[in-house]
């Protein structure tokens, strides 16, 4: 069995921008692992195959061992295709997502492939020539089994599950004790069975470990500053350093990240810094992100109503839940003393300057926000140099293929990033005539 | 009808808060004028509404003097079909 993980350009991609322009939705996190391990390990999966949008296939194929758009992958052997939103965990629907049985498709209401099992023997009767070309056949020649899977549908449902989720994953995972080290004088709370301090894993003295409501696990090469508390569950990646931080619970912080201030069940997903105090709470954080000191975000209105997030630049989408916080994209920085809206989406490769108010609820990929309003500003040149220097300082080379992929996605988020910039010329004009 | 000169005058002055008669075709937004970087996209946006034109970011950032944003902006007026 081949285990195909599949994100196509599909009209309900967008539900998982901006965090997904620039990887496939499979490699969102949530609890202590992405979406495509828990898939993996859910199929015990050990030949792995993966189809994504065209234009992020060199990158990926640099990121990842499995081969990455690659025909070839999907022959000779039963197929198992499972889109990047189906939830490794069915409950009830369990039995429609077995790889066994005949072969069959599960699709959404859209239409959209989410599952498919294709016994080898049925191959030949299906075009194997591309991954669209089998979806297509699939469609047209295998039964359709009518069932209500579960999927992940938007980027917050990630982060409202996070908190379940770490509590599952630090029991799948099987470690607790201290096999880093851990200074005095410290403070455990709760059981020391809910807590795993991984291998070159370094606890300073003075820091307050709160496993009572929940494990806690801190992954190899961690370093935890003075002063920091840490409310599980929560999971903090490899080689990342928490400077005082005030961890609430639920928070999974991803590889090589500097967190500071106070983070509440929040996933970062790796490489990016909150350095500094200011509040960030039911936030999804891209990579070689930065929030500058005081950066604070609202994850819940006034009225306790629920929250709205705009991912088009145009229609609000009731997320159906009251605590929403901020999504926010791969490259972009904030200044000093940003606040964000509740609900409020920063697109990838933005560079935010505050205007000491509550910004805008969208702000586009590749906007540099001066005055509260959308501009041009230096041009992605500019942002691809801040890029580079970013990634320089950890040592991880800026690829002509990276620079080829985000001219991609500037095209791509062109309609609202022109529209945003028309708007906050006529801001601008307004404000100074007035 | 203003002059092209005289429009990127009158933005310039607000944007910088300057009266218009500080300002010369040879003067540099940034050394003779005093625009910081933010207000040098302000400067962008200002020019673009003012004459209904798109400009490229990289090529309007790289004019240095008032004189050097007439020029630059007549052309891409020409360029885009509006008439100045």
């Amino acid at each position: 069995m081949r285990l195909i993980l599949l994100d196509r350009l599909t009209e309900k991609r967008f539900h998982f921008y901006p965090l997904a322009l620039s990887r496939p939705i499979w490699e969102l996190r949530c609890g202590m692992t992405t979406l495509g391990e828990k898939l993996v390990a859910k199929f015990a999966a050990t030949d792995v195959a993966c189809f994504v949008p065209p234009y992020m296939a060199e990158v990926y194929a640099v990121a990842t061992d499995w081969p990455v758009n690659d025909p070839s992958k999907l022959a000779g052997d039963d197929l198992l295709i499972v889109h990047g939103r189906l939830k490794a965990d069915q409950g009830a629907m369990e039995e429609h997502v077995r790889p066994e049985g005949p072969s069959r498709v599960v699709v959404d209401d859209d239409g959209e492939v989410l599952f498919a099992w294709i016994a080898q023997g049925d191959l030949p009767r299906l075009k194997t020539d591309s991954v669209d070309a089998l979806i297509e056949s699939a469609l047209a020649g295998l039964p359709k089994v009518d069932a209500q899977v579960a999927t992940w549908n938007y980027t917050w449902d990630l982060v409202l599950a996070n908190p379940g989720q770490l509590v599952e994953d630090f029991r799948a995972a099987g470690r607790s004790g201290i096999e880093g080290t851990v200074e005095q004088p410290n403070a455990i709370r709760g059981s020391a069975k809910d807590v795993y301090v991984a291998p070159g894993a370094l606890v300073h003295p003075m820091v307050v470990i709160d496993a009572a409501e929940g494990p806690v696990y801190l992954d190899e090469g961690v370093e935890v500053h003075p002063f920091t508390r840490i409310e599980g569950p929560c999971y903090v990646g490899k080689k990342s350093i928490l400077l005082g931080a005030k961890c609430r619970e639920g928070n999974t912080i991803g590889p090589v990240c500097r967190i500071g201030g106070e983070v509440e069940e929040s996933i970062i997903h790796g490489y990016s810094n909150k350095y500094h105090d200011g509040f960030l709470g039911h936030a999804y954080v891209g990579e070689w992100v930065n929030l500058g000191a005081l950066t604070t975000n609202s994850d819940l209105k006034n009225d306790y109503s629920s929250v709205e997030v705009t991912l088009d630049g145009r229609t609000p989408i009731d997320t159906g839940s009251t605590k929403v916080g901020s999504l926010i994209g791969d490259h972009t920085k904030t200044s000093i003393g940003t606040l964000l809206n509740t609900g409020s989406y920063l697109g990838s490769m933005a560079l935010i300057t505050t205007t000491g108010t509550p910004l805008p609820k969208f702000i586009p990929s590749f906007a540099w926000l001066v005055k509260g309003v959308v501009t041009k500003g230096f041009g992605r040149g500019k942002l691809y140099e801040t890029a580079q220097a970013a990634m320089g300082r950890r040592k991880i080379a800026w690829t002509p293929a990276m620079e080829a992929m985000w001219d991609e996605i500037h095209q791509r988020t062109a309609p609202e990033r022109n529209e945003a910039i028309k708007k906050g010329r006529r801001a601008l004009a307004a404000g100074q005539r007035a | 009808m203003a002059t092209v000169e005289e429009r990127v005058v009158a933005v310039t002055a607000r944007v910088l808060q300057l009266e218009p008669d500080q300002i010369k075709p040879e003067h540099a937004f940034t050394t003779d004028l005093g625009a910081e970087s933010v207000q040098s996209v302000e400067l962008v946006a200002m020019f673009e509404e003012e004459f209904g034109i798109e400009m490229d970011e990289d090529a309007a950032l790289s004019v240095q003097t008032v004189g050097g944003a007439v020029d630059f902006i007549t052309k891409v007026c020409k360029e885009q079909g509006v008439d100045v």
